[in-house]
């Protein structure tokens, strides 16, 4: 690679897959064929796979690939695959292909592979048959697994019945060979595998070995509380080290020590390394080869001002490889690393890419309806409980259906092409396709009907997923019979769908950001570098925000000068207008429309924009325990971080400081972490043993939550010898005033665990880790931009892993603490991902509304409102027409989600797709009148 | 239990979108990914809907990373294809 | 739930004791899931650390001397901590303060005749070379190929003795000039700096490097795993450097080397004993190995805890020195899973193991059918 941003030259080598992509169907023929038996790597080599396969499959591309392991590469000895396959898509003489590409900027999203147990021997990991580590659990839990989501030991197929998981192996350990950081996911994956487990298996025993839980992300704790509240799942707090195989039944011996009962030793039928990540295998390859720096763990070396960037003008990085992340932040990273493409290419914006072109569509309104119906397995999902193939039959016998058949994985590439064909070549008008959800799929289907020339809403989906096969894995027959059912209601109302349209509504190309802390103005910024107009509205006198109050972070940000430095460059750029002591009156409009109207220094002003982006952030809980308050001495981490860089002489020269973590939160109140205080305190501790190295500080601690690098100043902490001290939320620290040598003191009685005995502390100073709350204004803002909140009332996100910075509600984005608490790079990521987000729309004319919407019939409204209570997203309104005042829906507004139908007291709203005839059809399809009539007879009769 | 299903969709919408998997003739485009994960394909489909030709290159088989290997995903338990 | 207050004055006294290490601790317990005591009663190393932390350690008490540095939890501590160091820290305030446990004061002795005679084991100072009187063994002279230091035990326990007899039969055979410094050896100090008496271990090593550096000596073999270590890893303190090399890994270098071979077969089932100081310590495992494999007709098995994770035989960590009741001994655990591979005879490279376990083979009455050897004993009666 080389060359400079906007101007990069890559030259690409691509394996050959010897597989001709266009001609391969994905049928597998030659799969069945090969002779060649290796360990499959996908399923982490517990499965064989051949040396040619379909990596797995939902691969994208669906098509075959041949691998090193083939005879004939190796010695050009077995011809067999390219005899069995029907299209003639092998190709042996296929050969490394070199391409070269010019492009304007590299997103280097190489992401993690976990970390390896086998090099270290104590984690016994190939050397014991049921030691796996958790990416072979999550295998062996699918249904596209190795035993087809079968829980079962390699060795005997036995299912186990107690399994362990021994946490942060390869993590947060200085020993040779391990990464001394957090991973961050593996606490909360584990608490996913449990669930999982008890909800395949009911009675196996789950033991997790930890020394830390850290629930730190949004809805982390209660996922917590799920999984720790299981009947038959034990969290123990202690690392555990495997002793043995025990070699007659392969069991593993498990020790692990306990505070009260010394060590303990326990058999395991199976154990699970619940393994770190590390950074991506060719880590040093990727450096060299871009000329990036990375940091001392291998993760590219991140400005903590704006993580995404690296070094290198024109090279961003997303997911993984800023360190170790879960999806959601994976996915919202990448949305940022778009942005600053965006910011620095939107010169070249639409120069090169094309739009996709559908067929006409073809009116088949005229025609009667004839029904394909498709049955998917789902791979085994399904179909280890429904009887697809009976299914399939069945639906042949019912009326319209013109073609049934069964797929492996309908949403699969080659399954979408091939219902599109058959459409297309058996002429049908409508399509069933008995699958999962239509939540998620729907428009993937949508768009196979779209492909064949059809209208979109021809299609249903019938449920047999989640409705049937997973509520009833264990009555299969009764399974079968519902699945049966539920097609043939799918079919029924099939028959009466009808074509609707979708139209294009113009975009205003402005956005407003409300909330002016780094988070809103970081966003603002990078839209505005894209070349939209931003209104920024900030409800205080100052931009700032919470930063304002923060002065270093652990990665060492000096938070002032970088904020003085932000709200110069959102004063300058002449695209940005702010209004400050602004209050939001009211907001109209849909996604493409809003107007807003604000209220700032005290005049009135409108703005029309296309998009909002809600910046709000949150505050800090004024704690009501621990005599803050009460005593002077008692402060808040944030108040303690203000003073450290005031420079208090009384908080600097203290010779002993106390901190309280979880004050606020992680209780019956506020059900979550805050995510924010435990790095917020390891980090005032650096600070102050940096100003005063003999002062003895003691944090009391519930979990230490410093995830990711974090972890390498907790150490740290503790290198410089701040203690920390475990209490339970059963027992918390006592505090209270005293006197000691003629001076006022604080007393902190807190239990300690290992040494069974109460300390007492000494404190000239009292910190407490209040909580992170959501904004005061939170209910007011959500309920003019009709957004939701998340139990613990942050703002809620359309789909935490799907749409991270965006609200259900279209046109409207988050980012930020308004969203859950998180550090200041956690925020200008997702600033810059949201930012990323309202491009994609922003980057448009026009956007598309959905043709499912209500409609009100004018002869028969009676003007009575009761719809336009019923609708949550304000779409009805009455408007003056010829025939007097009726209710009118706003097509844009309507979400199609039907309130208003059931409240119309003269059926003169109706819902597009959803009609009451189309229902009626489905409902009737549900029982047959012939049952109806016998089973009253059977009532008749009994009386 | 959730029933939305993440790469799945993305993949779908990214077969929607003007993307080109480093197969087209010309090889002059805006932005190259590198790493087709979540999060490269997230990054190829924003970058795409908002105007860009993207070359996502993946040096495995297939797209879809360590996400796709998961069972279902946390905190929500979605299916993670 | 008794209520006490941190001492700050003990943890001063302890980090200057060199035991500071004790911050680092989490207290994720995997010490004490590791530690070989937890096999036989309950102990934890997890505590004696926090109690050191907060200062409030229970100097007179009898766990502070427990740790047999066997090096298990060091390897494994998640946070580096370096459990052996804190604990003989907290050994030498004990020792400052002069409070012994009764189970210590055995070793007490050992360490007043280490003062006097430069031995643990109250032998004389001019006996030390009475066991080579008959082998003509030379005394080492400056140019000569290797010094051998035979250690205390080798030196003045009956039992012992009988492997140092075997070395210098080796070492002979091989043609290998070599020389001993008879009354002038003095005990490496290894033990005796781990029960916290730090000027005894200064004094000890003083004499031996001098003694060295008078006689012109470079190379040095070592029988004991304990002086392999000293020398190798704790005198380079008083900033001088020997080539060191261990009895098994010199006589695989003199086979290799064509100097020595071994003739006949042994038709035994041998498993071997990774002494803590030759393996964990100093990661000595393949060379002792090795040399067994080249015994024909010898089959090795391995134990359950081989290698890294082999069991300490209670021996260090100056414990040889201190009553240990029976039920209490490692020693006894691991003759047993000798005995469960079916081993005839385990070997192993150390004075302290093959003690122990000689003391464990009467106790546990396994005369008939176990038998316990150093490997230089092995080599020897194949020449
Ligand atoms: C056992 C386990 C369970 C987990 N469970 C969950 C969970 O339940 N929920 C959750 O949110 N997170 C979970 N995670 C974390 C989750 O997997 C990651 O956050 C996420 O997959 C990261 O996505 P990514 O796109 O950044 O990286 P990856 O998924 O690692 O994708 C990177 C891609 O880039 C490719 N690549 C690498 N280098 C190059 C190169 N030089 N050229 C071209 N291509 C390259 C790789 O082949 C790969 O396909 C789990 C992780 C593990 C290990
Ligand atoms: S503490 Fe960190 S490294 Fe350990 S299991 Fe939890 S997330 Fe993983
Ligand atoms: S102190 Fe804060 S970050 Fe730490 S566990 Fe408690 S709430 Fe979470
Ligand atoms: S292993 Fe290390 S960190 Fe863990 S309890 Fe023991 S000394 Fe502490
Ligand atoms: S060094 Fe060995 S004996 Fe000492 S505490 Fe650690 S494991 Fe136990």
């Amino acid at each position: 690679m080389e060359g400079k941003k906007g101007d990069f030259n890559v030259s690409l080598k691509t394996k050959p897959r010897y597989i001709i992509e266009d001609k391969c169907t994905g049928c597998t023929t030659c799969v069945q064929y090969c002779p060649v038996h290796y360990p499959d790597p996908f399923n982490q080599d517990i499965s064989d796979n051949k040396a040619v396969h379909v990596y797995f499959s939902q691969a994208i591309p669906l098509v075959a690939y041949i691998d090193d392991s083939c005879l004939r590469l190796k010695d050009k000895k077995c011809d067999i695959c390219s005899g069995v396959c029907k299209t003639g898509a092998i190709d042996f003489r296929q050969t490394t292909k070199k391409t070269d590409i010019n492009v304007g900027a590299i997103i280097l999203s190489s992401g993690i592979t976990p970390f390896d147990p086998s090099a270290k021997e104590e984690y016994g990991y190939k050397t014991m048959q049921n030691v796996v580590t958790s990416m072979d659990y999550e295998r062996l839990l699918s249904s596209t697994g190795p035993f087809e989501g079968e829980v079962l030991r390699t060795i005997d197929k036995k299912h186990p019945k107690k399994i362990a998981w021994i946490q942060c192996v390869g993590s947060r350990r200085v020993t040779e060979g391990d990464n001394s950081y957090c991973s961050g996911v593996c606490c909360t994956y584990t608490q996913k595998q449990v669930i999982l487990t008890k909800h395949h298996y009911e009675d196996v025993q789950c033991t997790i070995f930890h020394n830390d839980i850290r629930s730190f992300g949004k809805d982390f704790e209660r996922y917590f509380q799920r999984a720790e509240q299981l009947p038959g799942v034990e969290f123990i707090r202690s690392y555990a080290s495997i002793e043995k195989e025990i070699p007659e039944t392969r069991n593993v011996i498990v020790r692990y020590a306990t505070a009260d009962d010394g060590v303990k030793r326990e058999e395991f039928d199976m154990v699970v390394l619940s393994i770190g990540l590390n950074p991506p295998a060719a880590y040093k390859e990727i450096s060299e080869k871009f000329g990036i720096e990375l940091n001392s763990h291998g993760f590219s070396k991140s400005d903590s001002s704006n993580p995404i960037k690296t070094n290198r003008p024109g090279i961003f990085v997303s997911g993984a490889f800023l360190g170790p992340t879960d999806v959601p932040e994976s996915v919202f990273t990448a949305s940022g690393a778009s942005a600053q493409t965006g910011e620095l290419l939107d010169y070249r914006r639409d120069k090169l890419a094309k739009e996709r072109v559908y067929p006409i569509e073809r009116d088949v309104s005229a025609e009667e309806p004839k029904i394909g119906v498709f049955v998917c397995h789902c791979g085994a999902n399904i179909s280890s409980v429904v009887n697809v193939p009976s299914t399939v039959d069945y639906a042949r016998t019912l009326p319209n259906v013109v073609y049934a058949t069964e797929q492996i994985f309908s949403c699969a590439t080659n399954s979408a092409r091939e219902i599109t064909d058959l459409a297309i070549e058996k002429g049908f008008n409508r399509v069933v396709i008995a699958a999962c959800s239509p939540r998620t799929l729907e428009p993937l289907f949508r768009d196979t009907l779209r492909e064949a020339g059809l209208n979109q809403y021809y299609l249903d989906m019938a449920n047999i997923r989640e409705h049937c096969s997973w509520v009833h894995a264990k009555q299969k027959d009764e399974a079968t019979q519902k699945a049966h059912d539920i097609v043939r209601m799918s079919v029924a109302r099939a028959g009466e769908l009808e074509p609707l349209l979708e139209f294009d509504l113009p975009v205003n190309k402005a956005a407003l950001v409300v909330g002016g802390g780094i988070g809103g103005m970081t966003c603002a910024l990078s839209i505005a570098k894209q070349g939209h107009e931003v209104h920024l509205v900030e409800k205080a006198k100052d931009l700032g925000g919470m930063a304002r109050r923060l002065h270093t972070t652990l990665e060492k940000l000096d938070v002032q000068t970088y904020l003085d430095e932000l709200i110069h460059k959102v004063y300058q750029n002449p695209l940005i207008h702010i209004s400050h002591e602004a209050t939001i009156k009211e907001v109209s409009g849909y996604l493409g429309n809003f107007t807003t109207t604000i209220e700032t220094e005290g005049r009135i002003k409108t703005i029309k924009h296309g998009v909002s982006v809600l910046a709000i952030g949150a505050e800090e809980y004024k704690p009501s325990e621990y005599l803050y308050g009460e005593s002077d001495k008692v402060f808040t981490h944030l108040e303690l971080g203000e003073e450290i860089a005031r420079g208090n002489k009384a908080i600097i020269n203290a010779e002993s400081l106390v901190m309280i973590q979880c004050v606020g939160c992680r209780n019956e109140d506020r059900n979550y972490c805050s995510r924010v205080c435990c790095g917020h305190a390891v980090k005032n501790a650096l600070k102050l043993k940096e100003k005063n190295p003999d002062m003895r500080i003691y944090i009391i601690f519930r979990d230490m939550r410093t995830y990711g690098f974090r972890e390498d100043a907790y150490r740290e902490a503790s290198e410089k010898g701040v203690q920390f001290i475990r209490y339970t939320p059963e027992d918390k620290p006592l505090v209270e005033k005293a006197k000691e040598g003629g001076k006022d003191v604080i007393r902190v009685i807190v239990p300690d665990l290992i040494l069974g005995q109460r300390l007492e502390l000494t404190a000239d100073v009292l910190s407490l880790a209040a909580a992170v709350i959501p904004s005061t204004s939170t209910n007011e803002i959500a309920s003019h931009f009709k957004v939701t909140l998340s139990p613990d009332e942050f703002f809620k996100e359309a789909h935490v892993k799907l749409k991270p910075v965006e609200f259900a509600t279209d046109g409207v984005f988050l980012c930020g603490t308004a969203h859950y608490p998180k550090h200041i790079p956690e925020t200008i990521n997702q600033a810059y991902g949201a930012a990323g987000r309202v491009l994609t729309l922003l980057s448009k004319d026009t956007v598309v509304a959905s043709g499912s919407v209500a409609r009100v019939n004018d002869y028969d409204c009676v003007a009575c409102g009761a719809c336009i209570s019923a609708c949550t997203y304000d779409a009805i309104e009455f408007r003056d027409t010829p025939k007097g005042k009726k209710a009118f829906v706003n097509p844009i507004l309507c979400k199609g989600d039907g309130l208003c139908n059931t409240k119309c007291p003269t059926n003169a709203i109706m819902l597009k797709h959803f009609t009451n005839a189309a229902l009626l059809k489905q409902i009737d399809a549900a029982v047959t009148s012939k049952d109806i009539l016998e089973q009253m007879d059977a009532v008749l009769e009994e009386a | 239990m959730g029933n939305d299903i993440l790469p799945k969709e993305i993949i779908q919408q990214f077969s929607d979108s003007p993307v080109s998997i480093n197969m087209g003739d010309k090889n002059f485009g805006d932005v190259m990914v590198v790493g087709g994960g979540v999060s490269g394909i997230q990054a190829s489909l924003d970058l795409a809907t908002a105007g860009f030709k993207v070359y996502l290159v993946e040096k495995g088989p297939s797209i879809g990373g360590h996400m796709a290997q998961l069972d279902k995903t946390f905190p929500t338990n979605d299916c993670s294809m | 739930m008794e209520t006490i207050t941190p001492f700050i004055e003990v943890i001063d006294e302890i980090k200057e004791a060199g035991g500071e290490i004790f911050k680092m601790c989490f207290q994720c317990g995997l010490c004490d899931a590791v530690c070989p005591w937890n096999k036989v009663r309950p102990f934890s190393m997890r505590k004696i650390i926090r109690e050191a932390a907060f200062g409030l350690t229970e100097i007179e008490g009898e766990d502070i001397w427990r740790c047999t540095t066997c090096g298990t939890c060091p390897a494994q501590c998640p946070r580096g901590v370096k459990q052996i160091d804190v604990s003989v820290a907290l050994r030498r305030v004990a020792t400052e303060y002069d409070v012994f446990p009764a189970s210590v004061k055995s070793a007490r002795t050992a360490r007043a005749s280490l003062i006097s005679e430069g031995n643990p084991l109250q032998g004389e100072r001019k006996k030390r070379a009475d066991w080579a009187k008959d082998l003509s063994v030379k005394t080492y002279a400056e140019g000569m190929e290797v010094l051998y230091f035979v250690g205390c035990y080798l030196s003045y326990d009956p039992r012992m003795k009988k492997v140092a007899t075997a070395t210098a039969n080796i070492l002979k055979k091989a043609g290998v000039e070599f020389g001993i410094l008879g009354d002038q050896e003095s005990c490496c100090g290894e033990s005796i700096r781990k029960t916290g008496s730090e000027q005894v271990f200064k004094d000890l090593a003083r004499k031996n490097i001098k003694t060295f550096i008078d006689n012109g000596v470079k190379k040095i073999i070592v029988s004991s795993p304990h002086c392999f270590h000293t020398f190798k890893n704790e005198y380079p303190e008083f900033m001088v450097n020997f080539e060191i090399v261990h009895m098994s890994q010199y006589i695989l270098e003199l086979i290799n080397d064509g100097r020595l071979s071994l003739k006949g077969e042994f038709p035994q089932r041998v498993t071997y004993h990774d002494p803590c100081y030759l393996g964990r310590h100093n990661n000595v495992y393949d060379e002792p190995r090795d040399l067994l494999k080249k015994i024909e007709g010898l089959e090795l098995v391995e134990m359950e805890d081989s290698r890294k994770k082999s069991l300490c035989c209670g021996g260090g960590g100056g414990r040889i020195w201190m009553d240990t009741p029976r039920e209490d001994r490692f020693s006894d655990i691991r003759l047993k899973q000798a005995r469960k591979v079916g081993a005839q005879i385990l070997a192993t490279a150390c004075p302290y193991c093959i003690t122990n376990f000689e003391e464990s083979r009467l106790n546990l009455e396994y005369e008939n059918v176990l038998e316990v050897k150093d490997i230089t004993e092995i080599i020897s009666d194949m020449l």
